[in-house]
């Protein structure tokens, strides 16, 4: 047998969570890829105005149901004692939590990839011009907003998950997570409208409120994972005696 | 799987204490353990008994750091649970597989070899150890519940440690399967110390050398198995012939029964029935003695 040597570096998870997860969520990857990407160049052949204005919009709500699982893995590892295994060998809470956050962001980063790069390459292949608004939209609201929305759905399933007790189905985290997730990104949509509606909000009061609608997800982002190590005890991620 | 008798599996470790002083734990404020001290340093298997709710469960999980006690502290080799060179010198196996979904059993014990720092050569070593290649590309829903438990406790012999806790490691397993697992166990005990939780109190007197009973979170009983005797032992013959009349016997189905005031009477009792015709197939003590640690 392998003796033990306490003083090696901790190893990465990532790259073996990411996998499970592409493999247990892969419909929720393949359908928030699917989605986007089929939105994006159906936008692009149709209008490439609407598609400039409307598609970063909509990114982050197939990036965040494409992440998803992320935290299929997470409440899959809580139920059958993954989790405390992990524990058991000395890894903390918070290094548990953050391998599920960056898997989903991981999960995040193959649907815009793929999305934004097959809608965006078709864009400029048809001539679409490159225009300032359509860079502040997609690069200042819709990628970052989607990684900011994906990460609120992972911690607030894994808060979800860590507090409640095992459960099927649509009241399961995976079951309304995905509903719950994309509301930041809903709510700054109603936003958009009502300034918009007032007719006199320019261009920048626009780009001014996506970007600042994104930057406070991400608040409550690092918020709650901080607030994780202090909320979230050891004992919240055993499986069920 | 091989003899218990044959050598310890993965080699002599060096020694090893695990201690409990004044341990208090239990979930989110609530006591499940109260007060519980114990110091173990030699190696052998001792078997943790208690009815459900007693606190088995919660005794595994703050020894192996996953619970941090309320009041008190558990030390591996002197050293606090919590440092990583204490937590290192012990493995647990939870009563729930722990195989990550979505792995199959090959890849899972990659994973656990990744999270334990062991090569993939002692993947391979384990496959063939526990007897898991045949079925280490399936899914451990393909699998049965014995394929299962053992494919969870190969996770044990990838790597060296020298304290083992199981929690009810044989639970649901046909007797063959739960057989070749207490080999494998009996096999670690013989240089490691080896904790036990279990409801079946043969499988406690086959196996180990202690007992540690638990009742409402406390500890009610911490001695070697064979200190423990029942409040009245009775004694139970089969005979190839059933047609002897024993005196002082009674029957109770196959069995001729008597109640004794301890076994250093059953040598006697056994010359006197012998010489009476008796063809003995079989004597055992009927009660077991653990069963009063339930009560």
């Amino acid at each position: 047998m392998a003796t033990a040597s306490p003083s090696e570096p901790p190893v990465s998870l990532l790259p073996v969570t990411l996998r499970r997860a592409s493999v247990s969520g892969r419909f929720f990857l393949v359908y928030g890829t699917g989605v986007a990407t089929f939105l994006g160049l159906v936008l692009v052949v149709t209008s490439r105005t609407t598609y400039g204005t409307t598609f970063p919009l909509l990114l982050p709500i197939f990036g965040t149901v494409g992440s998803m699982g992320g935290l299929l893995v997470f409440t899959n590892d809580r139920t059958k004692g993954v989790l405390e295994y992990l524990l058991a060998y000395g890894l903390s809470p918070q290094r548990l939590f953050t391998n599920v956050l960056l898997t989903g962001l991981a999960l995040v980063s193959i649907v815009l990839t793929v999305s934004v790069g097959a809608s965006a390459a078709l864009y400029t292949l048809s001539g679409g011009p490159v225009t300032a608004p359509l860079l502040v939209a997609m690069f200042g609201y819709g990628v970052p907003m989607a990684y900011a929305c994906s990460g609120f759905a992972a911690i607030l399933g894994m808060y979800w998950t860590a507090l409640s007790s095992p459960r099927q189905g649509m009241s399961s985290p995976i079951g309304l997570v995905p509903l719950l997730g994309i509301l930041p990104a809903m709510a700054t949509l109603g936003l958009v409208g009502v300034v918009a509606a007032r007719g006199d909000a320019g261009p920048t009061t626009l780009a001014l409120v996506l970007v600042c609608a994104c930057a406070a997800v991400a608040l409550v982002d690092a918020t709650l994972l901080a607030l994780s190590g202090r909320l979230l005890r050891r004992e919240r991620l055993l499986s069920p005696a | 799987m091989t003899d218990p008798n044959s050598e310890p599996l993965g080699g002599p470790t060096a020694a090893a204490e695990l201690a409990c002083r004044d341990v208090t734990a239990g979930y989110l404020g609530s006591q499940v353990l109260r007060e519980i001290s114990f110091r173990i340093t030699e190696p052998a298997v001792y078997v943790v008994l208690g009815p459900n709710g007693a606190g088995k469960t919660t005794l595994f999980r703050t020894l192996a750091g996953i619970l941090q006690p309320q009041a008190g502290e558990v030390r591996i080799g002197g050293e606090p649970i919590d440092r990583a060179s204490a937590r290192d010198r012990l493995h647990y196996l939870s009563h729930v597989d722990g195989l990550p979904d979505g792995l199959r059993v090959r890849e899972a014990l990659e994973f656990y070899a990744r999270v334990e720092r062991a090569g993939p050569a002692d993947v391979e070593r384990v496959l063939d150890q526990l007897e898991i290649r045949s079925f280490s590309d399936q899914f451990p829903s393909q699998l049965s519940a014995g394929q299962r438990k053992r494919a969870s406790i190969a996770r044990l012999f990838l790597r060296e440690r020298s304290i083992y806790l199981l929690d009810e490691p044989t639970a649901n397993l046909d007797p063959k399967v739960a057989r070749e697992i207490r080999t494998l166990i009996l096999r670690l005990s013989q240089e490691r110390i080896v904790l036990y939780s279990s409801h079946n109190l043969f499988e406690a007197r086959e196996i180990g050398r202690y007992v540690l009973a638990l009742k409402a979170g406390r500890i009610a009983l911490f001695d070697r198995i064979e200190n423990i005797r029942a409040s009245r032992f009775v004694l139970g013959l089969r005979l190839l012939e059933p047609t002897v009349a024993l005196p002082g016997f009674r029957r109770e189905g196959d069995y001729y029964v008597r109640e004794l005031s301890g076994p250093e009477e059953v040598p006697g009792l056994l010359r006197d029935a012998m010489e009476r015709g008796a063809k003995i197939r079989e004597a055992r003590e009927m009660e077991n003695p653990l069963e009063e640690l339930f009560v």
